[in-house]
């Protein structure tokens, strides 16, 4: 790996100071950044890290005012085992249990979670043997190549990788909003397909904590993950659902750039009863906009499997 | 068969032999991780040394300018292929496959090592000295698709002819009268027998696939060494070498640099993990070349994306069988297109599967096998293990569709076909294979069902498969160990390190066996200088190893027992003198005896015929004794390439599919296995597990991926490479029987790769849903055989 400069931040005020060019860059848990730093992956190599887990008061998890708020630095561990958070956001408990493996979990942050980098072998491999569109290139090397776990639902920018974030869309079907340093924005808004970051933040802004307003009466939510591995993967296809109550959410994620709210499916589930047969018709609204590259084909039907499960799952 | 050539082969009593969880001698250090492998080695002043790695499957470097690389502070040398030490060199043979330059401007793979090293005092300099080399590369067309790459009007990646005729380690062309090699494809026909006669004899004829997927045998510990000189008072002239971190031993350095063998050290005994990659990697053997121009010791140490770069050779197989009504196979005509891969690639995987194939089980004596072996940039084949030895699934995959036809069971079509065990004539049973089946029958509770046929109860399809394959060694070597008894302790001294860990404790335990003695009682020493390695291909190192010791052992014995006449007899002098003389011991109780009225039993040199009359081994004897043995038990039946049949196995798996998303889970995997007797069980129930594991892996979840425009790899990392994880490994049951019928120590054989398969799993899927998936059998391509893709 390149050296760069380490600093140790005291406080929020503090990491704002420091950053402000692209050349310095946050790391919290580290499971995504130090893999980028060890491959040489980023278009630009920071010359400056600032740790942002010794800046005290990002790591809590409490119901406050009717509503679930989760600093920014709590690790995914925290969360799959909280008690209320499996109880009532039952989707957020289920995602954040099923990333990667339990020495990820403990070492990773929600905040690191939704703003991670996308996945996709082209971007990915090391050294920056592709310079694609999110480096600063101008071609998406995957569109002509090896695509099969790429966007099912077009591209973003130009860009066909995918969001690999599980936590991502359970916060988006609970009504999550990512607070930052400057301002509120509603989760399904934060996220971005940028050269070669994945959020709408600024350079020098800084998540601090998640808020999930409590669910509406009768509304349940449940999560569902599908990879090739059952512990490690990033996702094929994930699924978070918040059903039940008057306005079902629904959002699909690693089947394009930014996470995917089912709308449709949301419609065709909307006031109607829980069971095979809806949940079925909202599977298939929900890729009713897909269309995929040839190789990515199989993931439309994963897609709406998940969802038809997902929705089953909540009774 | 049975071990009848050599001493106590017919044993029935086992005190120590095949007795579990007996902790190898290396167990501890591993466990505790206090264990420490070539690449752990951390010396003073220690440097680091890259390759320079090729961003391009093919490609040549035209010239390189090391200017700028070389004024980066902290870079100490930089070597290139165009150097005379470099070009002097020795490379190759053995292992290493047929001589090649250890290094020039050619890389045939992305990610070779190619034209260039730097050393520097850490890897981080280094890295950042080979972003600054100025190459010149010319890229070269590439081949990463060998259908692609076995067309007529296809780039031709490697112009010169194949070299000449070779075999475990070589990559020369099978069979006789092969045409000549044209584009990027050689030939390899070997006929046995009239496969026409077998198909007009035949009532049905039947097409059908294997193909096999690339396979990496992806080491867990990156491969590398650390080397340095030292002045060395005892062993001559010169300078005197030491390198960690090259797996059998320093014998490749020595042939390399040209050194005496005396005057090489190593300390770490250490392999790690690996399955069968018999591969030295360059990191291993340039260090100290680089110590030597530096003067400081060099640890040169490839990283994860580099042991990438052997593979185990994908194939594509087209088979035509003629039967007759009763599914008796009449005639077997098999076509494949195989991945010849890079530069000095091995013959494992293609013309060394035409010898070894499983067709030669059968009672059918018309095989003919043609094979296009296609040059590649896939990398360097040389990995045995997943389908090695050898497509045998080429011949399962038949057996189901034969039973599928005919509306049978598997097990019965192989029964039909498996011939006896002395001749493809031999009508008899094979008893091994027999007791395999029975025990295999009960243990699945086996009912089969065909295709489709089953739903459970969650919506999943139910599939169910077998396979059967010899349980093999493969006879190499020839033995020559040494047995030791000093100061009344018996010491085995072995070369190490071992590759398999657990051979020498298969070793400890017939020694032990054979002296009367605990396991835990025998000494044993590795040393990098000893003569005497127990390994050998495919579990010969356990068993045929062990039969050699077995011999030893009982000269050491009669040796043993005739000291003890002859100091019982003739007490030697007291030890020591005035105050610290020791008494003289009072007569012997094994006095006036012979050696063949005494044993040796429970570490006491004892009478036969009333073993509670004896004396402690170090009692009894005082002299300091040795014995030794060369040779080896007969030749494994597997010499014979089918023809003959002794131990066996059978594998079966059951699987749910789920038709909704293509998602297959393995429900479990069962395995009835021969190996004649069992050595060392632990390890044996360990090798089944971890073949089991890369069944499963192959089958499901591990995919060689490349950019076909670049040839660039992009699964060379464990996200995208997916071996299996615990949570995916479904149980093993497993049952072993022991019929003696091998003919190494005790009537035992190997176990090998032979559990290692391609299609078990597949079998299985099609059974559940009626489709056919290549493996790996990812969901994308299990929802596409079904239509939903």
């Amino acid at each position: 790996m390149k050296s760069f400069n380490h600093t140790n931040a005291k406080s929020l005020a503090e990491v704002k100071t420091a950053l402000g060019d692209s050349k310095t860059i946050l790391i919290a848990g580290g499971t995504d950044l130090l893999g980028t730093l060890k491959d040489n992956i980023l278009p630009t190599y920071p010359s400056t890290v600032i740790n942002l887990k010794t800046v005290p008061g990002l790591d809590f998890i409490k119901e406050e005012g009717g509503m679930l708020k989760i600093g920014a630095l709590t690790r995914l561990a925290d969360i799959a085992a909280n008690p209320t958070i499996k109880q009532k956001y039952t989707a957020l408990a289920q995602a954040a249990f099923r990333v990667a493996t339990p020495h990820v979990r403990e070492m990773g942050t929600i905040g690191g979670n939704i703003a991670q980098l996308h996945r996709c072998w082209y971007f990915r491999k090391p050294e920056n043997r592709f310079n694609c569109i999110r480096k600063g290139g101008n071609q998406c090397f995957a569109m002509t190549g090896d695509n099969r776990y790429h966007s099912i639902f077009g591209a973003v920018n130009r860009c066909i990788a995918v969001h690999p974030s599980d936590t991502a869309p359970a916060l988006i079907a609970l009504n999550a909003k990512v607070v930052t340093d400057r301002r509120t924005i509603e989760a399904e808004n934060f996220f971005d397909v940028k050269k070669p970051g994945n959020t709408v933040l600024a350079m020098d802004e800084i998540i601090k904590e998640i808020q999930i307003p409590a669910p509406p009466a009768g509304a349940k939510s449940a999560f569902l993950k599908f990879a090739i591995r059952k512990s490690i993967d990033f996702p094929i296809v994930n699924c978070a659902v918040m059903v039940g109550g008057d306005n079902p959410r629904i959002c699909l994620n690693a089947v394009a750039p930014k996470p995917y709210r089912a709308t449709k499916a949301e419609a065709a589930i909307a006031g109607k009863t829980i069971n095979e047969k809806n949940a079925e018709a909202a599977g298939q609204a929900a890729v009713a906009d897909a269309r995929p590259l040839q190789a990515a084909r199989f993931k439309v039907q994963i897609a709406k499997t998940l969802v038809k499960r997902a929705i089953l799952a909540t009774v | 068969m049975a071990d009848l050539a050599g001493v106590n082969g017919q044993r029935e009593k086992f005190r120590v032999v095949g007795k579990p969880n007996l902790p190898g001698r290396l167990s501890y250090g591993i466990a505790t991780g206090i264990a420490k492998y070539g690449i752990d080695y951390v010396v003073p002043n220690m440097l680091h040394a890259k390759f320079l790695r090729s961003p391009y499957a093919s490609a040549r470097i035209k010239s390189v300018d090391t200017k700028k690389a070389r004024k980066i502070p902290g870079v100490v040398d930089i070597i290139t292929w165009e150097d005379e030490d470099i070009k002097n060199l020795s490379s190759g043979g053995g292992f290493m496959g047929p001589a090649l330059p250890f290094l020039d401007n050619l890389a045939d793979q992305e990610g070779a090592e190619v034209g260039v090293i730097v050393v520097a005092e850490d890897e981080d300099i280094c890295e950042e000295a080979l972003r600054q080399l100025d190459v010149k590369w010319e890229v070269l067309p590439h081949v990463v698709d060998i259908l692609e790459g076995r067309k007529p009007d296809a780039p031709v990646i490697r112009p010169s002819p194949p070299p000449a005729k070779g075999g475990f380690g070589g990559s020369g062309m099978g069979g006789n009268n092969n045409p000549p090699k044209k584009g990027n494809v050689s030939y390899s026909n070997v006929n046995q027998g009239d496969v026409e006669a077998g198909f007009r004899e035949a009532d049905h004829i039947i097409e059908y696939n294997v193909n096999l997927p690339a396979f990496s045998g992806h080491i867990p510990n990156p491969t590398g060494s650390v080397a340095w000189w030292f002045d060395d008072p005892y062993h001559g002239e010169g300078k005197s070498l030491r390198i960690e971190g090259t797996p059998w031993g320093h014998d490749q350095v020595v042939g390399m640099y040209r050194m005496p063998a005396e005057k090489v050290f190593q300390e770490c005994m250490f392999v790690g993990g690996r399955y069968c990659d018999w591969g030295i990697r360059k990191s291993q053997l340039i260090t100290p070349l680089l110590a030597k121009r530096t003067g400081r010791p060099v640890r040169c140490v490839n990283d994860r994306y580099g042991m990438y770069d052997f593979n185990l050779n994908q194939r594509f197989i087209h088979l035509k069988i003629g039967i007759k009504k009763n599914g008796l196979i009449m005639a077997i005509d098999d076509f494949s297109i195989a991945d010849n891969g890079g530069r000095g690639s091995s013959s494992f995987g293609t013309t060394m599967d035409q010898t070894y194939g499983p067709y030669f089980t059968t009672r059918c004596q018309n095989v003919r096998q043609n094979m296009d072996i296609v040059d590649s940039n896939r990398g360097k084949m040389w990995v045995s293990g997943q389908h090695n030895p050898m497509n045998w699934d080429a011949l399962m995959v038949g057996i189901y569709v034969i039973a599928e036809k005919l509306g049978k069971d598997p097990m019965d079509i192989a029964t039909l076909n498996l011939h006896g065990p002395t001749s493809q004539t031999d009508p008899d049973p094979v008893p091994s294979f027999e007791a395999c089946l029975k025990a295999a029958k009960k243990m699945m509770n086996w009912k089969w069902h065909g295709t489709g046929a089953r739903k459970l109860s969650d919506g999943r399809m139910h599939g169910a498969s077998f396979r059967y394959q010899q349980c093999p060694r493969h006879s190499v070597s020839g033995y020559n160990p040494k047995l030791e008894l000093r100061n009344g302790v018996v010491h085995m001294p072995t070369k190490g390190p071992v590759i398999g860990n657990y051979i020498m404790e298969a070793n400890i335990m017939v020694v032990a066996e054979e002296l009367g003695l605990e396991y835990k009682d025998i000494s044993t020493e590795l040393d990098h200088h000893e003569i005497f390695r127990p390994w050998g291909g495919g579990s010969d190192g356990t068993t045929a190893s062990s039969w050699a010791l077995k011999e030893c052992a009982n000269i050491l014995k009669k040796r043993i027992l005739e000291a003890a006449i002859e100091e019982a007899d003739n007490p030697p002098a007291s030890m020591g003198f005035g105050f610290f003389a020791k008494k003289p011991a009072g007569p012997s109780p094994l006095k006036g005896r012979k050696p063949e009225d005494l044993d040796l039993q429970d570490g006491k040199v004892v009478v036969k015929a009333d073993p509670s009359i004896g004396v402690p081994l170090a009692q009894a004897v005082k002299a300091n004794l040795f014995a030794t043995y060369s040779g080896r038990p007969p030749l494994a039946l597997w010499t014979h390439q089918g023809k003959k049949l002794d131990t066996m196995n059978i594998a079966m798996c059951e699987v749910a599919v789920d038709t909704e998303t293509g998602e297959v889970e393995i429900l479990r995997f069962g395995v009835v296995a021969d190996p004649g007797k069992i050595m060392r069980r632990t390890s044996l129930e360990s090798q089944i597990d971890q073949v089991m594991d890369f069944t499963a892996g192959c089958q499901l979840y591990e995919d060689f991926l490349y950019d076909q425009k670049t040839g660039v790899k992009l699964s060379t990392n464990m996200f995208e490479y997916k071996k299996v994880g615990m949570l995916d490994m479904p149980r093993v049951d497993l049952e072993l029987l022991e019929t003696r019928a091998g003919n190494a120590a005790y009537g035992s054989n190997g176990i090998s790769h032979s559990l290692a398969n391609t299609h078990l799993v597949i079998m299985a899927i099609h059974n559940a849903i009626g489709k056919w998936v290549d493996p790996p059998a990812t969901p994308d391509k299990v929802l596409k055989a079904l239509g939903k893709a």
